[in-house]
């Protein structure tokens, strides 16, 4: 018996639809998920100090110094984000407040040793959830 | 007796003139408030080994002497205040002799009869990056060598770059055991006028000078050094747990993946 006799021909088309769009769901779960850890990486190295050659040599070196740790961890809260959201549309259970809460403390988390960090992290973070928000209501 | 009078008269000049330029070379305002950090000990030889974060937390500003722009490096410890001064010349401009003293003031006043302390090193033969440190005592202008020399300096010429690096002892017990220098009291401010010079004839060698004030700060306490602990601590904690985590992160991917491709079969 074919497939055509058995589905008929929409559902067959909402069904291939529905595949493709798990697979571009996948496909950003995961590519997020690398460039996540990629970050965290790169903020492993500068926020726990392991790589601190712009550090303390002149203002300019001090401004490049915070704005990679900064930087590191907004992209990391972002792809992060992007990545466990869809993963959790894949498994059926959308992403709540809690999810976003964990990841926002684990994020700032990450710039406890430097105070200009917290600070310019905390502003960052408040305005991509800002972002996220206009976007979802509209 | 005309021409007699005359070379008396160019002499006395000369003196004059070379007494008033040293004068006016050591007095001066301070430009520069400097902060110093506590850090680890540096190793006064004059070179800074960047593989073991030397001179890493110093409080770092540049400033110049005169026309001769400088780098000025302070950092202290409990013990010690440690002043790295550095600068760029042509290797042709560098003087065989050249010098980098420091004229301490006993206080944050910068008048000439408040510095009666004088580090400097001073190089015997730059090329072969031979110095010698002195510390002299200044008592009514007149350069005297301590009885005891204390603190420690080290210098080198690094292709350009002259590095000279100071040791000086912070005497928080005033007993009179080293009358001959200044005595730094925690949470004071010290004038210090940096020194640049060719030969060494001390003060009337010096060509160029400027004066920072430094603040001597008090040792962190027992509850800062805890806070300081703690919070690398919990940072390791945090970027361990978020490691962990990401790696379950990952293996729920793959595991995700499996699963899709059995519903899809």
């Amino acid at each position: 018996m074919s497939k055509s006799a058995k589905y008929p021909k929409k559902e067959l088309e909402s069904k291939e639809k529905q595949l493709s769009d798990e697979i571009f769901a996948y496909r950003s779960v995961k590519i997020s998920g690398i460039l996540g850890g990629f970050c965290f990486v790169i903020s492993i190295f500068f926020n726990i100090e392991i790589i601190n050659i712009f550090m303390n040599k002149n203002i300019f070196l001090d401004i490049v110094d915070v704005s990679i740790k900064v930087a590191t961890i907004l992209l990391f809260f972002f792809f992060m984000m992007i990545s466990i959201g869809n993963y959790k549309e894949l498994i059926g259970k959308p992403s709540d407040w809690k999810d976003l809460l964990i990841l926002f403390a684990f994020s700032l988390g990450q710039t406890l040793l430097n105070p200009w960090v917290f600070i310019f992290t905390l502003l960052g973070l408040i305005l991509i959830l800002i972002y996220l928000y206009i976007v979802q209501e509209i | 007796m005309k021409k007699k009078n005359f070379k008396v008269m160019v002499w006395i000049l000369v003196i004059n003139l070379s007494i008033a330029s040293s004068l006016f070379i050591i007095n001066g305002t301070a430009t520069e408030t400097i902060d110093p950090k506590y850090g680890d000990t540096p190793v006064i030889d004059g070179y800074i080994d960047s593989s073991i974060k030397e001179w890493n937390k110093a409080t770092k500003v540049q400033s110049s002497l005169g026309d001769l722009p400088i780098e000025l490096w302070v950092m202290q410890n409990n013990l010690n205040l440690f002043i790295c001064v550095q600068f760029d010349l042509l290797p042709e401009y560098h003087s065989a002799t050249e010098f980098i003293g420091i004229l301490i003031s006993n206080s944050s006043s910068e008048d000439v009869e408040n510095f009666i302390d004088f580090k400097i090193i001073q190089f015997i033969n730059i090329t072969k990056d031979e110095f010698d440190y002195f510390d002299y005592h200044i008592n009514n202008s007149v350069f005297q060598d301590d009885t005891q020399s204390n603190g420690q300096g080290g210098a080198k010429l690094e292709s350009s770059t002259s590095i000279y690096e100071f040791s000086i002892p912070i005497n928080n017990n005033n007993d009179g055991q080293f009358s001959e220098d200044v005595f730094f009291e925690y949470g004071t401010s010290y004038a210090f006028n940096i020194t640049y010079g060719e030969t060494a004839v001390y003060p009337s060698g010096i060509k160029k000078s400027e004066i920072v004030l430094i603040n001597i700060k008090a040792p962190p306490t027992e509850e800062k050094v805890f806070i300081n602990i703690a919070l690398l601590i919990s940072t390791i904690i945090i970027f361990s747990v978020l490691g962990i985590l990401y790696g379950y992160y990952i293996y729920k991917i793959f595991k995700l993946k499996e699963k899709i491709k059995r519903v899809r079969r």
